[in-house]
């Protein structure tokens, strides 16, 4: 019997001789890796604080006056960031006024009228958007759209305009060189779009399709059923959508520097050139010293909870997607 | 059984119910949709189309041989323009990779379903669309004021930062792919958590991560905002200890496009083609690694 | 011979009209044909119903009687599908005017994202604007007809996504029959639904036959034939045998079918 036993015996396989294996790198792998995790708060946490201590003494100096204020001289000493809020809120409401209809327009083409050939390489070609640096959007603004836009926009539409109420302020470009707040909220439409339009695009392809069949089921036109059952399917994920594209245009900042025109003053006119927070960090920072490069990061201290609150808001509308 | 009715009149009414102002803003709206779908993409092939023209023709053995030309100098090249950029952004994607894939791990594998979890993976989120010149600010307060100067060593960190969301959002979500069963299996046979994931986990979702580390890696290669207060740029080649100025395409790009020299503009557009060809063949590729590994 | 199977007291009328008429019809996804020369008569308020093992091809063609394949390009079908004589596979046919004329219930419930009202008020706006009070009669008529209004009558503004399973399939058929339409297909009603929402979506069903033509597909044989006058059983794309249900599950005339309705095969 105890031969028969032994027989059966693997050899080498002694319970007693086993232990679990790299018990200590098991413990130093899952350690690393939630150290790794927790780094990724550390960082937006860093970017808070470090903003805050930066910008501390212009907030300390100007107080809510530094919101307030319109004046920006380096040789006072006095800095004011009204022109520059107003100028990113404007440029980045211009990218959505753009931005918002054609990517909608795009999602609905790439989600319900491309054949089905068609969608991939389409589909790509708007998400190539994307990828295209933001400088390159700032070349393309500045070299090709900018002199197009002062001859054949810009010229004729101010002396249009010119004389009269509200308009005539408002759409009057007092220096007709095809640089400014427009512009530069038109070439941000571009950069936002891939954004809106592709996230836009995978909300409506949730949709089960036996939703899509009995809207169609029941005689709806394309137009119809996209209008009145997919879109407000998808409801406030594509609100998310949009707002993750307006945290994307408040905080672009080499396209806009290129185009905006870098103006410190406000200018009541869309079409007259102005600077939003990024293009005046951009601008000023390398030559910045003292007060005016504390300045400059509460700008950016500015810019940041702004984007930061809008962000949040968007990450908790596209979450929410609604399951069928 | 058979019911003896005569045959019920049948209710015939009229085709041709469908109103015409259903009808034109049907056809609209298709338009309209194909319009802008068309908009955009005459956009891409436009910037395309002028980096090509424009771009093509400062491109010569010079472009990559030489140094950028300092002010009012005649020729030059780009060429330590194009060895920074890679080593920035080889830097970035050094630092963010472990970083970014061992925290993408602890969010799948270790916390997954947690609170922590939930709040990592949204802040994460936030980052990744956080603005980039804020990162540029942030690193420049950390990393260039405490030390006293521009080093790109803060540049790679920069772009590191701006990388690592990217890894962690699709290190996740390709682990999450992965089937339970095959984690299963693994600790079936009695391997530890650390050496499941890294030897069967990891492996599963291979392609996936790799995609993550290339859209990194095109995401930074582009980026100027956060270099222009870190690694800064020059003229010359930089020091092999990356301590000052290193200089970078984009940057350069950013330089030159608007100065009044000519062969500095012609530089600033060959550098625009020779990036954003390489960035759509990154993306490209990285779209290829995912259709090819599932 | 099927003792078990209960079959519903048949008020067939042979006289009774046909709505729909399948002609010589074959149907293809994309290079592969589904459905392979069709002949099969629907009559006017009767049900019929259409079995079969997966993938026959009974929900194909149901899907054909109201062009809802041709939302996908890779599909088409060939032949005759007459609708009071007016053949709708036709290039001149409105394919959503179509629609309005034959209504659809699908498998799972697919409430609109819109109150409850106005999921059944939606179908008859496309197509008519009567007046608010007529509106709300005719809402209130769908709804009653699909014994859905006694539950919801209170919360008619509510959204229709919160009512239960059964319920919200009874939204869809109120919504449904709230465009008069002439046909509604079924497509597996209560597949999805426990057995008390079924037995009550079947309840309707036996209602709605006096006002419509019914085309019903179903997996479960004895709904076929608690419900059908007309069955038709379909094997691999073909109709293997069209005949009154009773026929069909007491005396089939094929070995297919019998094998089928015994439960041999499928």
């Amino acid at each position: 019997m105890t031969a028969a036993t032994d027989m059966t015996r693997i050899p080498g396989a002694a319970p007693a001789a086993r232990k679990t294996p790299k018990a200590g790198f098991d413990l130093a792998f899952r350690n690393a890796s939630f150290a790794a995790a927790l780094f990724v708060l550390v960082l937006l946490a860093g970017i808070m604080i470090s903003m805050v201590i930066g910008g501390w003494p212009a907030f300390r100096e100007f107080g809510l006056g530094f919101i307030t204020s319109s004046v920006w001289d380096t040789q006072n000493e006095q800095y004011g960031a009204w022109p520059a809020i107003v100028g990113t809120l404007a440029t980045a409401l211009i990218a959505l006024v753009i931005g918002v209809p054609l990517s909608l327009g795009i999602a609905v083409y790439l989600t319900q009228l491309a054949p089905p050939w068609f969608k991939k390489p389409v589909g790509t070609a708007i998400e190539l958007l994307a990828a295209v640096p933001s400088i390159i959007y700032g070349m393309w603004g500045l070299f090709v759209f900018v002199p197009l836009f002062a001859a054949y926009v810009q010229i004729p539409l101010s002396n249009l305009v010119e004389g009269m109420p509200i308009v005539g302020t408002v759409l009057y470009a007092r220096s007709p060189s095809g640089l400014g707040i427009f512009t530069a909220g038109f070439i941000l439409a571009f950069m936002i779009i891939p954004f809106i339009a592709s996230i836009t695009r995978d909300m409506l392809e949730q949709i089960p399709s036996v939703l899509r069949e009995s809207a169609y089921g029941i005689g709806a036109t394309t137009w119809e059923v996209v209008r009145h059952v997919l879109v407000p399917q998808a409801g406030v994920s594509i609100i998310g959508a949009i707002m993750l594209g307006l945290g994307r245009a408040l905080g672009e900042t080499m396209a806009v520097t290129f185009v905006v025109g870098n103006a410190n003053r406000l200018s009541p006119s869309l079409l007259d050139p102005g600077s939003t927070i990024a293009s005046r960090i951009a601008n000023e920072f390398n030559e910045a010293l003292g007060l005016q490069l504390n300045a400059l990061i509460a700008l950016g201290c500015i810019l940041f909870f702004v984007t930061f609150v809008v962000l949040v808001i968007a990450r908790l509308l596209v979450s929410r997607v609604k399951r069928y | 059984m058979t019911m003896t009715t005569t045959p019920r009149e049948l209710p015939h009414a009229p085709w041709g119910r469908v109103r015409k102002s259903r009808r034109t803003a049907d056809r609209a709206m298709k338009i309209i949709a194909a319009g802008f779908t068309f908009c955009a993409i005459f956009v891409l092939f436009w910037i395309l189309g002028m980096l090509l023209v424009k771009g093509i023709g400062g491109l010569s053995l010079a472009t990559f041989t030489a140094v950028t030309p300092g002010p009012g100098t005649e020729g030059g090249g780009l060429a330590n323009a194009i060895v920074g950029s890679f080593v920035l952004t080889f830097l970035g994607i050094a630092i963010a990779t472990p970083i970014g894939v061992l925290a993408g791990t602890w969010l799948a594998e270790y916390g997954r379903g947690s609170k922590l979890a939930n709040l990592i993976r949204f802040i994460n989120d936030i980052l990744l669309s956080a603005p980039s010149i804020l990162i540029g600010l942030f690193v420049y307060v950390i990393l260039v004021e405490p030390f006293r100067g521009y080093s790109g060593w803060a540049g790679g960190v920069a772009l590191g930062i701006i990388a690592i969301p990217v890894i962690v959002r699709t290190t996740e979500d390709m682990l999450n792919l992965v089937p339970g069963a095959l984690r299963e299996a693994g600790a079936a046979l009695g391997a530890p958590p650390s050496v499941v994931i890294t030897s069967v986990t990891w492996r599963a979702a291979k392609a996936g991560m790799v995609t993550g580390i290339l859209l990194a890696l095109a995401r930074i290669a582009g980026e100027t905002a956060p270099l222009l207060f870190t690694a800064l740029n020059n003229n010359f080649w930089f020091s092999p200890s990356l301590v000052g100025g290193v200089s970078n395409l984009p940057v350069t790009i950013y330089q030159f496009a608007s100065a009044p020299y000519e062969n500095w503009q012609q530089l600033a557009w060959a550098g625009s083609l020779i990036i954003t060809i390489s960035i759509l063949l990154l993306s490209i590729i990285a779209r290829r690694v995912v259709s090819g590994g599932k | 011979m099927l003792s078990t199977l209960e079959l519903s007291p048949q008020t067939l009328d042979a006289e009774a009209p046909v709505r729909i008429a399948v002609k010589n019809l074959d149907f293809y996804y994309g290079e592969h044909k589904a459905l392979k020369n069709v002949n099969l008569d629907f009559r006017d308020r009767h049900v019929t119903a259409l079995i079969g093992p997966s993938g026959c091809g009974k929900s194909t063609l149901l899907r054909i009687f109201n062009r809802i394949y041709s939302l996908y390009p890779e599909q088409r079908a060939e032949g005759e599908i007459l609708l009071d004589g007016r053949n709708i596979i036709g290039k001149d046919v409105d394919v959503n005017e179509l629609r309005s004329r034959v209504g659809m219930v699908f498998q799972k419930p697919t409430p609109f994202p819109m109150s409850i009202y106005d999921n059944v008020a939606f179908g008859i706006r496309l197509y008519e604007k009567p007046p608010k009070s007529e509106l709300d009669d005719r809402v209130e008529g769908a709804l009653r007809r699909a014994a859905l209004w006694d539950e919801v009558k209170d919360k008619l503004k509510s959204s229709g996504m919160g009512l239960s399973g059964g319920q919200q399939q009874r939204l869809c058929i109120a919504r449904t029959i709230a465009q008069h339409p002439e046909v509604i297909l079924f497509d597996e009603p209560t597949s999805a639904l426990d057995p008390i929402s079924t037995g009550k979506i079947e309840d309707l069903l036996e209602q709605l036959k006096s006002d419509f033509t019914i085309a019903i597909v179903t997996h479960n044989m004895q709904q076929a034939a608690r419900i059908s006058q007309y069955t038709a059983f379909m094997y691999l794309g073909e109709v293997i045998e069209f005949a009154p249900t009773n026929t069909i599950f007491m005396n089939p005339a094929k070995k297919q079918t019998q094998d089928y309705v015994t439960g041999r095969f499928g």
